[in-house]
């Protein structure tokens, strides 16, 4: 209860624990780790030595001030530790860093702290899963949040798990959703204010998603948005009879939140079943949408749907970044997202306009957009049960690898593909905690035959300013950082920069495996340091003593 | 776990089978596994594993890079024989991305989905080819010259695949299609890298590996080469096969036996 005390104090007085002076705390010097506010989160730019949530900051840029590495200095990168997690799996997490001490979760859903200057352990929390999960693509977790003292962890049986963050011991747990239906949890939850905001997986297990809001200090539930309407909704008319049951549209990666509007922002995933949209006719809000909710009830304020009545599984689960820019002569508070159906859209975040859309990866599906953004589709591109030849691939033009953005450059960074599938459709019915897809994508040709790159747009014109050709792909997140850098990696197992400018080749490692994950940067002891996970390795590089 | 109790059988069976020794995973597999290996129940098998296994799988069950998860149409790494099989799917394997099937689904669905995972590999057993697997063996050695590109069993040239367990992961139809159309399909590895080095010189051989930032070629006296892209003026790919295609040269009847032949090559032969 004293500690309990001392952290609503805190929270309610809002104090800069670390922002009172510029020291990075350590383990040496001073005791590592102090409380993190929601202040300090709502400020994270302004501590570049901390990395205080899975984006960064609030506005999920990824980008961040710190430049003591930097277009000029870094082909200087050396290794400076690594950590093997024990798990063989597929990293895909994005570690926190606080005041020295670094977390980073495991597969399946584990997470250990750190040294952030070393890379050895202070403690580790094991989850207990059972053995039936319900698990459509891997064992993965992406990584937790944090406020006060405590970290807020996804877990693949679909709980919300609260760790204290000085020990690793559980606070509590709370189970979220009947992972026996097919749903589970991968991604970091968000803060705010004083709620864990947290997402659901299981888009291929007809599910019916939603986005939560969890009191911090007990688990409570505090409120629930559906992501697709029920039948108190005249949206529900968008589903054809009674559809919407078992239309998925699951929310399985982070979303952003605006402190000045008070709106958070998710993405949301495929309708279900993914291929087979005859059963569920009609649009499908809000699938493949982005939703803006109160950061106070978690009313809709607005949407904006990407892809009406999906049929290729191209999930609007991508990161929203946040700022404000210089748009046809005025500045605008927008939202940018280069989607999985491989167009880039800038849309006005106080409202959901449509500013921008262009594709930034191949695509054959559309004409275009109209004038509000919707698709413009072709014929013959839905699947069928002999297979019809779409672009972009299953997997999409992007996918749920986190984009940057530079305040510096006012570019946008994204991992692109201009891979293409044969679509098929069958027919399948629905049972609870089966795969309920009704159909699937079966590759054309190699990955080596398509390109793949990272983009850097114009968020004002969704112009092409530059690319960096990736062989054979990526399928990893970018950071972006005041050093002129762009932060990237790639299945064929390098991690490398760019120039944030040009995107000029600046440096590369090869780190021996698939990077997955996207990179994060942070700074002990006045020194910069950039991590990545690849593998199951946590890389670590910093300059040359 | 759970077992249905028509199958309990089946637990002490697999124990005789795998702990014991008295019975091998063969003889155990055939018994168990012969209940559900009829047309029907391969068809039933397939709509298993497309709600099941496909997503990470792929619909073709040719694997996915993305997740990680192998190709089943050809030799299995991890099972051999239907009691493995039946028991990676059962019990999954631990501490990778391959999870138990549901409890809640029976036994006979599980051996549908064994029988399903087998068919996808052709049975040379069950195979009656227009061709004579010895006189291809002939033309192999002989007027195909197949050796000077290829090595069977540690005998051969480099400049092309390995054969000696071709007959696994190529049917019939394939390997005509391969002697015949050599440039359709061509897999990555086999394309043409064409280095252009600063000087202007030339080093041209064919595509081991190429990543974002490198490529390594072995050329035509089975030189090693490794380039660091930003460090050579171009490179070219040439997405053509180097082997010849034997349609106007060799008959119908020498093409058909050498796809017997090369049919046969497998790890058992």
């Amino acid at each position: 209860m004293k500690r309990l005390a001392i952290l609503v104090l805190v929270l309610a007085s809002g104090t800069l624990v670390l922002g009172q002076d510029d020291t990075p705390r350590t383990g040496s010097s001073t005791p590592a780790f102090s409380p993190v506010t929601w202040d300090r989160l709502v400020n994270a730019a302004d501590e570049p030595e901390n990395w205080l949530m899975y984006s960064g900051t609030l506005d999920s840029q990824r980008f961040s001030r710190l430049d003591q590495i930097n277009a000029g200095n870094v082909d200087d990168l050396e290794l400076k530790w690594a950590y093997q997690i024990p798990q063989i799996d597929r990293a895909e997490t994005v570690p926190l860093v606080v005041d020295g001490i670094m977390f980073v979760t495991e597969a399946p859903s584990n997470v250990v702290a750190l040294d952030a200057a070393t890379g050895r352990q202070y403690w580790r929390y094991n989850h207990e899963l059972p053995d039936d999960l319900r698990l459509c693509c891997g064992r993965n977790n992406r990584g937790v949040a944090i406020l006060g003292e405590t970290l807020y962890m996804s877990t693949l049986d679909a709980q919300l798990a609260a760790i204290d963050a000085r020990t690793g011991n559980l606070r509590w747990v709370t189970q979220v959703a009947p992972y026996q239906s097919g749903y589970s949890k991968t991604a970091a939850p968000l803060i705010v204010k004083d709620r864990v905001v947290t997402g659901i997986a299981g888009g291929e297990y007809g599910i019916r998603g939603f986005v939560d809001a969890y009191n911090p200090e007990t688990g409570a539930l505090d409120w629930r948005t559906d992501t697709i309407p029920g039948p108190d909704n005249p949206d529900v008319k968008t589903w054809a009879g009674e559809s919407w049951r078992t239309g998925g549209s699951a929310s399985w990666i982070t979303g952003a939140y605006d402190p000045d509007l008070d709106l958070v922002y998710w993405g949301t995933g495929n309708p279900g079943p993914d291929w087979n949209g005859d059963v569920r006719l009609g649009d499908n809000l809000y699938s493949d949408s982005v939703l803006a909710l109160d950061g106070t009830s978690g009313n809709m304020d607005w949407y904006f749907q990407f892809t009406p009545h999906d049929v290729h599984d191209w999930d609007a689960i991508q990161v929203p970044i946040l700022a404000d820019i210089e748009h046809e002569g005025t500045t605008r508070k927008v939202m940018m997202f280069a989607n999985r159906n491989a167009f880039y859209y800038t849309l006005d975040r106080e409202t959901g306009e449509f500013l921008v859309g262009k594709p930034y990866a191949k695509q054959t599906w559309a004409e275009g957009l109209d004038e509000n953004g919707r698709p413009i589709r072709l014929p013959d591109t839905f699947p069928t049960e002999e297979g019809v030849v779409v672009s972009p691939s299953v997997g999409g033009g992007t996918n749920w690898w986190s984009p940057a953005y530079s305040p510096q450059t006012g570019l946008f960074y994204v991992n692109a593909y201009d891979g293409e599938d044969r679509y098929f459709k069958r027919d399948e019915d629905y049972l609870e905690g089966e795969n309920f897809m009704g159909g699937g994508g079966v590759r054309v040709g190699p990955s080596e035959t398509y390109q793949s790159a990272i983009r850097a747009i114009d968020p004002a014109t969704g112009d092409r300013k530059w690319e960096f050709p990736i062989q054979p792909r990526s399928t990893a997140g970018i950071t972006t950082t005041a050093g002129n850098l762009v932060f990237s990696g790639s299945v064929d197992g390098y991690f490398f920069a760019l120039n944030a400018e040009t995107g000029e080749e600046l440096w590369h490692m090869s780190v021996g495996q698939r990077v997955h994950a996207a990179p994060m940067t942070y700074a002990v002891d006045g020194k910069q340091y950039v991590t990545i996970a690849a593998g199951n390795v946590i890389f670590t590089f910093g300059l040359r003593d | 776990m759970r077992w249905k109790p028509r199958f309990r059988w089946a637990v002490p069976l697999l124990l005789a089978g795998l702990v014991v020794g008295l019975w091998t995973e063969d003889a155990a597999a055939q018994d168990a596994g012969n209940l559900y290996d009829t047309g029907v129940d391969r068809r039933m098998g397939e709509g298993h594993f497309q709600r099941r296994c496909s997503r990470c799988h792929g619909q073709d069950a040719k694997g996915n890079d993305e997740t990680g998860a192998p190709d089943l149409t050809g030799r299995l790494s991890n099972a051999n024989t239907r009691v493995g099989i039946f028991r990676i799917i059962r019990d999954g394997i631990a501490g990778t991305a391959m999870l138990p099937i549901s409890d809640e689904t029976p036994d006979p669905n599980v051996w549908q989905l064994v029988t399903y995972i087998e068919s996808l590999r052709t049975d040379p057993a069950n195979i009656n080819l227009p061709g004579s697997a010895s006189s291809g063996r002939q033309v192999y050695d002989g007027k195909g010259e197949c050796a000077s590109c290829h090595m069977v069993n540690g005998t051969g040239g480099r400049p092309g695949p390995d054969l000696s367990r071709v007959g696994e992961r190529r049917d019939p139809d394939e390997l005509k299609t391969d002697l015949t159309d050599p440039d359709k399909d061509l897999a990555p590895r086999w394309w043409t890298m064409r280095v252009t080095r600063q000087d202007g010189s030339v080093v041209q051989g064919l595509r081991m590996n190429e990543d974002t930032f490198t490529l390594r070629i072995i050329d035509d006296d089975d030189n090693l080469w490794s380039f660091v892209k930003k460090d050579i003026r171009s490179y070219d790919r040439i997405q053509d096969s180097t082997m010849p295609n034997y349609g106007p040269t060799l008959s119908a009847s020498d093409i058909d036996d050498l796809v017997a032949y090369l049919f046969s090559l497998r790890k058992e032969s």
